[in-house]
């Protein structure tokens, strides 16, 4: 994912919100030092200063903008981005309603008009042959068949800027079987059918699909059940967030899974994650709002 | 098998021990002459329930030989079609026939709880065609019983209608679920339901046949109309049945094929222990011959 971005040989200017926090300035050095970042931290400035000191970031290789509270800094970070002053926004040490706030706002913020607010993220996963995208992790609660298909849409698009032409979409649910008591399972078949007609482009779909057979070609044998995902699944789609959340979180701690995300349905990359996540996954996210420029 | 004609339902009819009919209140011409039509032909053995005076009256107004036929005489109508309902619950005849009476009147006895013909499964209509235009006999499904059938009702309507096709040795149908397009569009219910039966189908959870849809009445009957429209689809174009989302467009499609296209019908009511030859009045003397060969062959123990 790095060495993708830095083959653009661009550099990316990340305006960074409330970001008075070690983890992400911590990133921000790292992004910064591989060469396709400038970082413009708004908070308080002194506190800013004095993490980056503590880590050896120089003061030139940073800008400051002196911001009194987190909705300010929140508000002051989209501004920089839609004026073009800086490409992507980056959540710091703010809540991530006040920080959501900020970017979607009806004049000021970053939202496209008619667009769904998602989240996509790329896994990396060690008992994983390869980038697992898993969506919606963070913003949608109990997605419905229109944001469905636009989660969809968002992680095909993102696999597809890592080069995965035709990625494998594989919408996830507790069996493969259809049954009325699983409401997603019909939206499932309806995307299935949208995908077989063209409806939704550039991919291969099948649901609703368990984990197992989503990305364990045994199981797939096993069960003896046709799909052309077979346990080689590059996109795996959640029905609520109560789904996805634990899923990834899972991953991080006992699977040393790293996980990077963005926001989709913005007109600029916001990068969003855990207050609480490590460094290197802010990191990768940073990497992967790059990439999606 | 492909079956290009109602009159190929003949060969499994003859491989098979002649079926008994039973006629529920036969003091009726019009299905009296098609039912002595089938006896003559050797695809039925009938059995008549009613008022025996009055079918000897038509018989011979008509000129009608009814030497050596059977017929019980009860000449209450609503006895009648009690008692020939309940010879078919007790498995002395494998197809019920409607005669003088109206449709209602049968489908209620067929539906007695205690002596009736109820299976558990939904009753459902399925017209079998004979077109010039299409390259083999094409099933409706359902133009005549269920109003509008819900997903639920959609799936027994398919399962009765597959189970029909399987015995008249169509191993596995081509199932097209009938929609005005061939895109998924939320705004019409049937291209959804059909998007839901083709999953089902495709994890087995309707069998024994190949279900696709939505597909736009071109696509399911045209495989030129499909590759147009860059549809891939194993039905599109050689549909065997086709699922129609309500009575109102299925009504339509029969009665067109019937007077535009010169189509020839055979119609039964499938779900019950036994096929049902529900015919109206206005059907062809043709037409209920047909349908008691396809209730006959449909009859088929499997």
């Amino acid at each position: 994912m790095v060495a993708k971005v830095l083959s653009s040989k661009r550099k990316f200017r990340i305006a960074v919100a409330w970001a008075q926090d070690s983890n992400t300035v911590g990133a921000i050095q790292k992004a910064v030092n591989d060469g396709f970042a400038e970082a413009i931290m708004i908070g308080n400035g002194s506190e800013i200063v004095r993490l980056c000191e503590s880590i050896s970031f120089k003061k030139e290789l940073y800008t400051i903008i002196e911001s009194g509270n987190e909705s300010a800094a929140s508000q002051d970070a989209v501004s920089l981005v839609k004026s073009g002053q800086a490409d992507i926004v980056m959540k710091g040490l703010v809540r991530t309603d006040k920080f959501l706030k900020a970017v979607m706002d009806k004049e000021n913020g970053l939202m496209l008009p008619g667009a769904t607010l998602t989240y996509v993220g790329a896994m990396e996963i060690p008992a994983y042959h390869k980038l697992l995208f898993i969506t919606d992790t963070a913003v949608i609660p109990f997605p419905s068949l229109d944001q469905k298909i636009a989660m969809a849409e968002y992680a095909i698009e993102m696999a597809r800027n890592f080069g995965i032409e035709k990625p494998k979409v594989a919408l996830i649910g507790a069996s493969e079987k259809m049954s009325r008591h699983f409401e997603n399972s019909v939206d499932y078949a309806i995307m299935c059918k949208m995908t077989e007609r063209g409806q939704i482009k550039n991919c291969i779909m099948d649901g609703p699909l368990d984990i197992f057979l989503a990305c364990d070609k045994k199981s797939a044998a096993i069960k003896g059940i046709e799909t052309p995902i077979n346990g080689d699944a590059d996109i795996l789609l959640f029905p609520s967030l109560e789904a996805s959340n634990p899923f990834y979180k899972g991953l991080m701690l006992f699977g040393k899974g790293e996980l990077g995300g963005i926001i989709r349905g913005t007109s600029k990359p916001v990068v969003l994650m855990s207050r609480s996540e490590s460094e290197k996954s802010k990191y990768y996210c940073i990497a992967l709002a790059c990439l999606m420029i | 098998m492909v079956l290009k004609k109602l009159e190929d339902l003949k060969g499994i009819v003859a491989n098979e021990p002649i079926k008994k009919l039973v006629l529920a209140a036969a003091q009726d011409q019009h299905s009296l002459s098609a039912v002595l039509r089938a006896w003559k032909d050797g695809i039925i053995e009938p059995i008549l329930v009613g008022d025996k005076e009055a079918i000897q009256n038509i018989s011979i107004a008509n000129g009608y030989d009814i030497t050596g036929l059977r017929i019980i005489h009860e000449p209450d109508t609503d006895m009648a079609v009690e008692m020939a309902v309940k010879i078919a619950s007790s498995k002395q005849a494998d197809v019920l026939m409607k005669g003088k009476v109206g449709s209602s009147t049968l489908l209620k006895c067929v539906l007695n709880k205690e002596w009736g013909l109820r299976t558990g499964n939904l009753l459902s209509h399925i017209a079998l065609f004979e077109v010039d235009t299409y390259h083999k006999l094409i099933a409706v499904t359902d133009v005549a019983m269920n109003i509008a059938p819900n997903l639920k009702d959609k799936i027994a309507i398919v399962n009765n209608s597959v189970l029909c096709l399987n015995k008249l040795g169509i191993s596995l149908p081509k199932v097209a679920v009938l929609g005005a397009v061939e895109m998924v569009n939320e705004n019409m219910e049937a291209t959804l339901d059909a998007a839901l039966l083709s999953k089902m189908n495709q994890r087995d959870q309707i069998r024994n046949c190949i279900i696709d849809g939505p597909l736009a009445f071109d696509n399911a009957v045209s495989l030129e109309s499909a590759q147009v429209k860059g549809i891939r689809s194993e039905v599109a174009g050689d549909t065997d049945l086709l699922l129609m989302p309500d009575i109102e467009v299925g009504n339509v499609l029969y009665k067109s094929l019937v007077f535009f296209a010169k189509a020839k019908v055979a119609a039964v009511i499938l779900g019950a222990q036994v096929p049902i030859v529900l015919t109206s009045r206005s059907d062809s003397e043709q037409a209920k011959y047909d349908s008691i060969l396809l209730a006959a062959a449909a009859s088929k123990r499997i």
